[in-house]
């Protein structure tokens, strides 16, 4: 479940001296200019990481400790200041400690931090917490992550303590063991099968956490380096996905802001801090300032600074992920995700071959548009079927069903019992992508939650029509996009969700967003989107009548079906159920690699990332734990 | 020999010789979650709870949200072990400090059940399957030979009390019997949707009860060789606990989502709804009757205890205002 920002929520509330105070949030966006010189690039890394820590202590009141919470506190001890009011702050927040994953990192880091600074008496309160006060481990990925970390790091702190000084029962090597196993398990995983959680919008500051500090301050040289190389290979993966800094679709789990305003989690905080391509977002990302406590002792690789930031040509990368586990109600624990990109200067198309990833927050495919400033622009075009199901739920959830939904919108997620939703996976949907043609086909059965489709189309769209062909037609930024939608629809203002101050979980309002929303309210159904980049055609209406030119049949009975050829001269045939066909021969998603593009390519199950940009070569290898640079001829 | 000896004999022998209680204390789990994520603070008090027999609560151990269910060894009411979030906890003082028995291999038990007949044996019911440690949760080792692949998610796990080592495990699938400490499983029931709860009756060990999330209530007159299902029980709304009477063999009640509680007092044959003075909603998780007293709880989704007098005719509110309660444990005390 999706942890409860208090901080984000002081930051709110303090929004107008706050944001202000942000300098590179209210700055205009960053030119996409690419540093060349390693040292600068590095000077200019050291400044980001800098600007979001003076600005977590200027909020700080010496005249007010209940300014000072755990991030104040570690921001404040990585610059040796006010080290007597920290420990003081630290002494009475460790009297009422609170407990799972959250709280737990914070703490580590301001362990950590202030090793040798703070008080004995501070140190003492910290270790009584992890003594008294049970840490529930939570129940995701990004959970385990932070929490086996936490304990990690806490273990080798405070080495060779028996099990009766620990809140688990098991001794500092007990608990050490316990952790490294977990991690080292997971790390596994991800370098062998793919990532669980892939390319959150939110989620990725829950991983880069706990590995910069794994990077930063584990004792045993191997775990350190673990730190390091997954840092590398999140960050890559996020340099890969990006578009000009913003992480666009697919993603295992996003919220209802970010499916459409992409630029607006915590991901983007990771782009300004790491490659100065986009702006952060309010507060630094909040959880974000953590990161940027440890960030001096991670250096981002060159290559994957310009994967980032250098790219002159298009390119299709090809990932394997996988999804959540189910433990019920399915045939496999975890699926295999077929992940696809195709990036280019002015616009990206993602998508993954359909069905859930994730019980509630995953986004399957888009094309999102960039934006000189991508801030509160919506800039993305997709369409989804607004699945909810309680029974679906307990596949992921071992719980009753009775309570999961009406509970979901007080845990953060207000839109999934919503029939004009526009975030979620359904099982009824498969989509198949070629270059930046997508095909999403939905078959779903009577009887289902919520029996239509919807389709998303921003306010920032321009020239937007319907046309006699039955495509609609509208201009993103620089790219030309064509929506077909496959049965009768209706269009209608969307609604988003604003979230309200509140202290018992959150509050959420309905508000209008001036985007629209297509509501199709047939179960057999589909979507094609096709894009181009307005530089491919004289004008708009050339797009448009090569679309209307290209050879197009589909039917929806019994099974919908798609037969086209595509803008790039493919000929394609989606059948529901299928294996999608192009050009007479059917995908065969089993070869999918780990990774497979211009810039990350690993085999499954091979623990190895090869990283490329021009000439340059990085190589993580899980099995050596070595990592390998080099200039290639 | 020994094994007819430990299984049946010792146990009657023990029984036998042991005084009778007095009274009993009753432990439950409950957790208060409103507004309670992952990540936010815990403002209210939870986990496990004992009233002593003068009527008053004393929180034991930490303040724990997710408590599934618990256990306390016949032999020594300060073994506890827990099933929760973490894994299985257990304490051999009585709550005063705990340890996580599991690893990280373990996560998110259903239910934690003694072995009554050898209580050092533990089965732990998890959502990937059936994990049994044989020294009071040390070591934990996998038992799933013979449960499915795929619909192994185990709810509840239950032991024979007459008989060490048999052992009935509610899964998604289905029923599954052991008679070997879970070395080996045979499906004895298949369903379509979870078995939520198994119990075993208290004045005839041959005879069983389950219920089901969507396939009803089922009855096994054989020790859970067979089962029949309950004609008269529901088979439409969700069926969480079942519960019998130890002072009234003829006595049975089912709680249940939307459907409340179901009592019958012909052993089964037919069935009445007893909701007065529960609250609207009816949403009952865990039914409990106090042996000796016949007087039966039931623990209401966020709505707290409540407890009758007269099986069910009328109920009112019994403390633990907007819990859920997820299980019950009565310990008998033996000296006043």
């Amino acid at each position: 479940m999706k942890p409860f920002p208090y901080f984000l929520l002081g930051v709110a509330l303090a929004a107008p001296a706050a944001v202000q105070a942000q300098p590179s949030f209210a700055a205009p966006p960053p030119p996409a200019t690419v540093v060349q010189d390693a040292g600068l690039r590095r000077e200019q890394y050291f400044s980001r990481i800098d600007e979001a820590i003076n600005w977590r202590n200027s909020q700080v009141k010496r005249d007010n400790l209940a300014t000072m919470d755990m991030t104040a506190i570690a921001c404040k001890l990585v610059r040796h200041e006010d080290i007597e009011a920290c420990s003081a702050r630290v002494i009475e927040l460790m009297k009422d400690p609170g407990t799972g994953p959250f709280w737990m990192f914070p703490v580590v880091c301001v362990a950590y931090t202030g090793r040798g600074l703070l008080s004995p008496e501070a140190q003492a309160a910290i270790r009584h917490a992890w003594r008294t006060t049970m840490q529930i481990r939570g129940d995701t990925e990004n959970h385990w992550a932070m929490y086996y970390t936490s304990l990690y790091l806490m273990a080798e702190l405070y080495p060779d303590e028996p099990a009766e000084t620990w809140y688990t029962g098991k001794s500092s090597a007990e608990n050490l063991a316990e952790s490294r196993a977990y991690l080292i398990s997971w790390m596994d995983l991800t370098t062998t099968v793919g990532q669980g959680e892939f390319n959150p919008t939110g989620y990725i500051t829950e991983y880069a956490i706990p590995m910069v500090f794994l990077a930063s301050w584990a004792k045993d040289p191997a775990m350190r380096q673990r730190g390091h190389m997954t840092l590398d290979w999140l960050f890559a993966d996020l340099a890969e996905n990006t578009l000009h800094g913003v992480l666009r679709g697919p993603n295992a789990r996003t919220t209802d802001i970010p499916v459409m305003e992409r630029w607006n989690d915590h991901a983007s905080f990771y782009s300004w801090l790491l490659f100065g391509n986009t702006p952060p977002t309010a507060g630094y990302g909040g959880f974000g300032l953590y990161f940027a406590v440890a960030a001096k002792n991670y250096d981002v690789p060159e290559v994957i600074y310009r994967i980032a930031m250098d790219r002159d040509a298009d390119y299709v990368q090809r990932d394997l992920k996988r999804s959540r586990r189910r433990w019920r109600f399915s045939d496999v624990l975890s699926s295999p995700v077929y992940k696809t990109s195709y990036m280019r200067r002015d616009y990206a198309v993602g998508s993954y071959q359909g069905g859930a990833a994730d019980p509630i927050q995953t986004h399957v495919w888009d094309v999102t548009w960039a934006v000189p400033d991508p801030r509160g622009v919506h800039n993305d075009m997709f369409s989804n079927h607004p699945y909810s199901s309680p029974d679906q739920l307990q596949a992921w959830f071992p719980t009753y069903p009775e309570l999961m939904i009406p509970n979901l919108p007080a845990e953060g997620k207000p839109s999934y019992d919503e029939p004009d939703k526009i975030l979620g996976a359904s099982p009824y949907e498969q989509v198949f992508q070629d270059l930046d043609t997508v095909v999403a086909l939905y078959n779903i059965p009577p009887g289902i939650r919520y029996p239509q489709i919807n389709g998303f189309f921003s306010k920032d769209l321009a020239d937007f029509s319907v046309d006699k062909s039955g495509w609609i037609f509208a201009r993103g930024g620089r790219a030309y996009l064509a929506y077909r939608p496959l049965a009768p629809y209706t269009l209608t203002p969307y609604r988003g969700y604003l979230q309200l101050p509140s202290n018992e979980g959150y509050k959420w309002e309905r508000v209008a967003t001036g985007d629209t929303l297509l509501q199709s309210p047939h179960l057999k159904n589909g979507t094609i989107v096709q894009a181009a980049s307005q530089d491919e055609f004289k004008d708009f209406a050339a797009f448009k009548a090569a679309i209307n030119a290209l050879p197009l049949t589909f039917s929806l009975e019994p099974t919908p079906t798609v037969k086209l050829k595509t803008l790039r001269g493919r000929d394609v045939v989606v059948t529901y159920g299928q294996p999608p066909v192009v050009n007479g021969q059917p995908l065969d998603y089993t070869k999918w690699k780990l990774f497979e593009g211009p810039y990350l390519n690993a085999e499954k199950g091979s623990r190895k990332l090869t990283i490329t940009h021009g000439r340059l070569e990085r190589v993580l290898d899980f099995n050596t734990l070595s990592i390998t640079d080099s200039i290639l001829p | 020999m020994i094994k007819l000896l430990l299984a049946f004999i010792l146990p009657a022998l023990l029984a036998a010789a042991a005084p009778a209680p007095v009274g009993y204390d009753l432990y439950v789990a409950a957790a208060v979650n409103k507004g309670y994520v992952i990540g936010s603070k815990i403002v209210t008090m939870n986990g496990l709870f004992r009233r002593s027999q003068q009527g008053e609560w004393q929180h034991i151990g930490y303040n724990d949200t997710s408590i599934r269910s618990f256990a306390i060894d016949p032999r020594d009411s300060r073994v506890i072990y827990t099933a929760a979030n973490n894994g299985c906890w257990r304490s051999l003082d009585g709550g005063a400090t705990w340890r996580i028995t599991t690893d990280w291999t373990l996560t998110e038990p259903l239910q934690v059940t003694l072995d009554p007949g050898a209580p050092d044996h533990v089965y732990l019911a998890v959502p990937d399957g059936v994990v049994v440690s044989h020294d009071r949760g040390q070591t934990w080792h996998r038992r799933e030979t013979g449960l499915p692949d795929r619909g192994k998610y185990t709810q509840t796990i239950q032991v024979d009390r007459t008989h060490m080592g048999r052992v009935l495990a509610g899964c998604e699938s289905g029923i599954y019997l052991t008679d070997d400490g879970a070395m080996k499983w045979r499906r004895v029931l298949a369903t379509d949707t979870t078995v939520d709860d198994l119990q075993q009756s208290p004045h005839d060990p041959q005879n069983w009860l389950a219920v089901t999330q969507s396939n009803g209530a089922w009855s096994s007159h054989d020790g859970g060789r067979s089962w029949q299902q309950l004609a008269g029980v529901t088979s439409r709304k969700p069926l969480y606990c079942v519960v019998f009477d130890s002072t009234n063999p003829r006595r049975v009640a089912i709680g249940g989502w939307a459907e409340g509680v179901l009592t019958s007092e012909d052993g089964g044959k037919t069935w009445v709804t007893r909701n007065a003075g529960l609250p609207d909603g009816h949403r009952v998780k865990r039914l409990a009757v106090e042996p000796g007293s016949g007087r039966l709880y039931a623990g209401v989704t966020g709505e707290g205890l409540f407890v009758s007098e007269d099986f069910g005719h009328t109920w009112k509110h019994d403390g633990f205002e907007s819990s859920d309660i997820t299980s019950f444990v009565f310990v008998p005390v033996l000296t006043k």
